[in-house]
């Protein structure tokens, strides 16, 4: 552990993006105590200093009904957060699963599953998504479904294509030798030598996941008003521009920040543990 | 020599081309989409500029004050429910054809045959030739703003959509071509981008050469493209539905401000047959809740200029039955509170979905408004965003019609009874003006007396009655009285939305482009 954050700190870069994360998880935790305004992230409108520009009363001024948007994207901050978290915490296992038991067993498993994961993967993830929103409720839960259905996938791939190339090496074949079941095999011999790859795509997803979230929000697909999301912040404010540029820019830096600092750390991670590009 | 000429010739040509007297030029205006062009499902406002430079009626709205003028018709008689129409001889269609009295039979039973639009303001109505310049429209019941109506009746040429269509009433070929006496023809059209127009040289009337040449309406713009696109000279008059601060931005950069007033509201419309919205108290509760004050703060555009007035009643100010000036609503919570213990359900449970158009961006600041609003009573709801075509398709059952619907009706005769019978008569329930799906005899009293009513003194006491009986009732929270405000570039006049002794009383007549005046700038 101390290793890996040594050779981490090694590369400026690598830090930056461990210091982004660090801070919006820290934001997003916290928000509630240190936003100016946590009242704002509510049903709260304030027509009297609405559409203000920045100042020191509101650093990244105001939006159309009057709330303060530095409070509004810390609390955003906590959707984006929590929706990468549960995506990945579902996607995550059931594609590992999948990955698995195709690569590991093969024969007709591997056909069928490998055909079903092709299918999913030929359909562009932004339009599999915006169809499933089209037929549920535009709510978190469903958006967290809709971009969990479109993830798995690439974990299936990704941990197929290792776990098809490990059943050949020597330590499976000896783990065979000596009588290991095929769940011991799958799970405690080839699973472990799959989870740098697991580990360092999960942290770049963080940030692809949040990208995909904030353009369903955009289209008016995902979190609805008056909960702070960064996607329909910008949406709304983008109807204002040039003007109230505050608006958008600021949601719109906050995304930059969130997915830069994850693909960076992600980056790092990848040095770290030793992944094959 | 030859060179010479030739280069004689092509100076020539550049001076005719940068010189005034021969520029053509090109008026640019945008709505929300979708432009309907065939005139007999015309309803809303790009539908309804289409159809009035497209199309001519048989009258016009007097400009500056209340009656009507001829137009098509040179001169009527009534004779109880028999209206007789003298037609001018001189109108050519833009096809070359000659307008008749056939064509104007054919208007009325195509409009009626399609059942699209506004086609209700002219059911039960026969159409007969007497001969080529006479016809005579019977009405079965007596309707007393039936010369009113008579704006929303474009004559349509038979014989070209004959000529173009395998179909009786050539819907085919209207939904993509004009076939009207218009002082302009449509050149292309496509519903979801862009309708252009050129000025008709066959006119009946005289269009003066200041009269844009081309017209070029958009549908469906960002609010900030139109932002810039004027900004840069690039786009002439921007639709009603900017939001108030891109007006506020547009007009401090030196854009005139253009407004047409008058004959509409802006409405939360209550769906009564879903609970919690089937009890009175419980609607009344909500009607007195929201904030009337914030939302007038909220739709001025500057000290002079202002998106609406503070509404008196369910009547707009200045028409029938309106309620005087003194009776402007307001947010009243402790007769909020009082409606509220006489309402049966929890309103903690209530989860009311209010719902906004996505075209309509403002919409949505009212809604959280109105949420808040809401909290304070403790009254939980959600807001729903709703293109406009989703919605359209929600209102037709009351099931999946929302407990809020936000929505701009204007009286489209510019009398009430064509602002108020479709939304509230128990009769037309499912339609964009109606997702109150009210259903009460008394109202449907009052709006039958209302437009059967012979003297203006009788149209007068019904339409109180209504207004009264509608705020007893509550299916409506009645937000404010309308004004549109359209922010323009200097390159045009349009004295039909900037003299009021020039506007027409008729949402969508001042975009009659034979009026306006390109300025050369």
């Amino acid at each position: 552990m101390i290793r890996t954050l040594r050779i981490l700190a090694a590369n400026p870069l690598s830090l930056l993006g461990l210091t982004l994360v660090i801070l919006i998880t820290l934001a997003a935790i916290f928000a509630p105590w240190i936003a100016p305004f946590p009242t704002h992230n509510g049903a709260v409108v304030d027509f009297l200093n609405n559409n203000r520009p920045p100042s020191s009363h509101n650093w990244m001024g105001t939006d159309l009904v009057g709330r303060d948007i530095f409070s509004r994207i810390l609390f955003a901050y906590q959707i984006s957060l929590t929706l990468g978290v549960v995506v990945l915490a579902i996607a995550v296992p059931i594609g590992t699963m999948i990955g698995l038991l195709a690569g590991y067993i093969g024969g007709w498993l591997e056909m069928v599953l490998m055909r079903i994961v092709d299918v999913f993967l030929s359909i562009p993830p932004l339009v599999l998504a915006i169809a499933m929103m089209g037929v549920l409720e535009p709510t978190l839960t469903n958006a967290m479904l809709a971009v969990t259905a479109m993830w798995w996938p690439w974990y299936a791939r990704l941990v197929y294509s290792i776990a098809r190339g490990e059943r050949e090496e020597g330590y499976v074949l000896a783990a065979e030798v000596i009588g290991a079941g095929a769940g011991h095999i799958a799970f405690r011999e080839i699973l472990p030598n799959c989870l740098p790859a697991i580990i360092t795509k999960m942290t770049l997803d963080m940030g692809f996941v949040i990208i995909i979230a904030s353009s369903l929000s955009f289209l008016g697909l995902g979190v609805q008003p008056p909960t702070a999301d960064l996607g329909s912040m910008v949406a709304e404010g983008a109807r204002y521009l040039p003007d109230s540029w505050w608006l958008t820019v600021f949601p719109g830096l906050a995304i930059l920040v969130a997915v830069f600092g994850f693909n960076l750390l992600g980056d790092g991670l990848r040095d770290v543990l030793g992944v094959d590009e | 020599m030859m060179k010479n000429t030739a280069l004689i010739t092509a100076l020539c040509a550049a001076t005719a081309l940068a010189s005034p007297a021969f520029a053509e030029t090109v008026l640019r205006l945008d709505e929300v989409a979708v432009g309907e062009l065939d005139p007999a499902k015309a309803s809303d406002y790009a539908d309804s500029i289409l159809m009035f430079n497209v199309y001519d009626t048989l009258v016009l709205p007097a400009q500056g004050g209340p009656g009507h003028t001829p137009h098509l018709a040179a001169s009527w008689d009534v004779d109880g429910a028999t209206y007789t129409f003298t037609l001018r001889d001189d109108v050519m269609f833009q096809s070359g054809n000659k307008m008749t009295a056939a064509d104007v039979v054919y208007s009325v039973e195509r409009m009626q045959a399609l059942g699209a639009g506004l086609s209700y303001l002219f059911a039960g109505v026969t159409a007969e030739a007497v001969d080529d310049t006479t016809v005579t429209l019977t009405l079965e019941t007596p309707y007393a703003p039936f010369i009113a109506s008579l704006v929303r009746l474009p004559i349509v040429d038979m014989t070209l959509v004959k000529a173009n269509s395998d179909s009786e009433w050539g819907e085919d070929f209207l939904s993509g071509n004009g076939a009207g006496t218009g002082a302009y023809s449509v050149t292309s059209h496509n519903p979801q981008e862009e309708t252009v127009m050129a000025k008709s040289d066959s006119y009946f009337l005289d269009v003066a050469d200041v009269a844009p040449d081309t017209v070029r309406l958009r549908y469906g713009l960002e609010p900030a493209t139109v932002r810039t696109l004027i900004a840069q000279g690039e786009h002439d008059i921007a639709s009603q539905w900017l939001p108030p601060e891109v007006v506020q931005a547009l007009a401090n950069d030196g854009a005139q401000l253009l407004t047409e007033s008058g004959t509409g509201g802006f409405y939360f419309k209550m769906n009564t047959q879903k609970p919690p919205l089937d009890n009175v108290n419980c609607r009344l509760a909500l009607s007195a809740v929201f904030d009337y004050g914030t939302a007038i703060q909220m739709i001025a555009i500057n000290d002079e200029v202002s998106g609406g007035s503070p509404s008196t009643g369910a009547i707009p100010v200045g028409m029938f039955g309106a309620n005087g000036s003194d009776m402007v609503q307001t947010q009243d919570l402790d007769a909020a509170k009082a409606y509220l213990a006489d309402c049966p359900y929890d309103p903690a449970e209530m989860n009311l979905e209010i719902s906004w158009i996505a075209e309509v961006p403002l919409e949505e600041r009212f809604a959280l408004l109105m949420q808040s609003n809401f909290n304070e009573m403790g009254i939980s709801s959600s807001i729903t965003k709703l293109p406009w075509a989703l919605f359209a398709e929600q209102v037709s059952t009351a099931e999946t019609t929302p407990h809020i619907s936000q929505l701009f009706v204007n009286a489209v005769t510019g009398d009430p009874d064509t602002l108020l019978y479709g939304m509230y008569h128990s009769s037309t329930p499912g339609t964009w003006q109606s997702p109150e799906y009210l259903n009460d005899a008394e109202v449907d009293a009052a709006l039958d007396a209302g437009r059967s009513a012979t003297s203006d003194a009788d149209r007068e006491a019904a339409y109180s009655a209504l207004n009264a009986r509608l705020m007893a009732i509550a299916p409506t929270i009645y937000g404010f009285d309308r004004q549109s405000v359209f922010a323009a570039s200097n390159r045009v006049n349009v004295p039909a939305l900037s003299d009021p002794a020039m506007a027409f009383g008729l949402d969508g007549m001042g975009f009659s482009f034979r009026l306006m005046e390109m300025t050369g700038e």
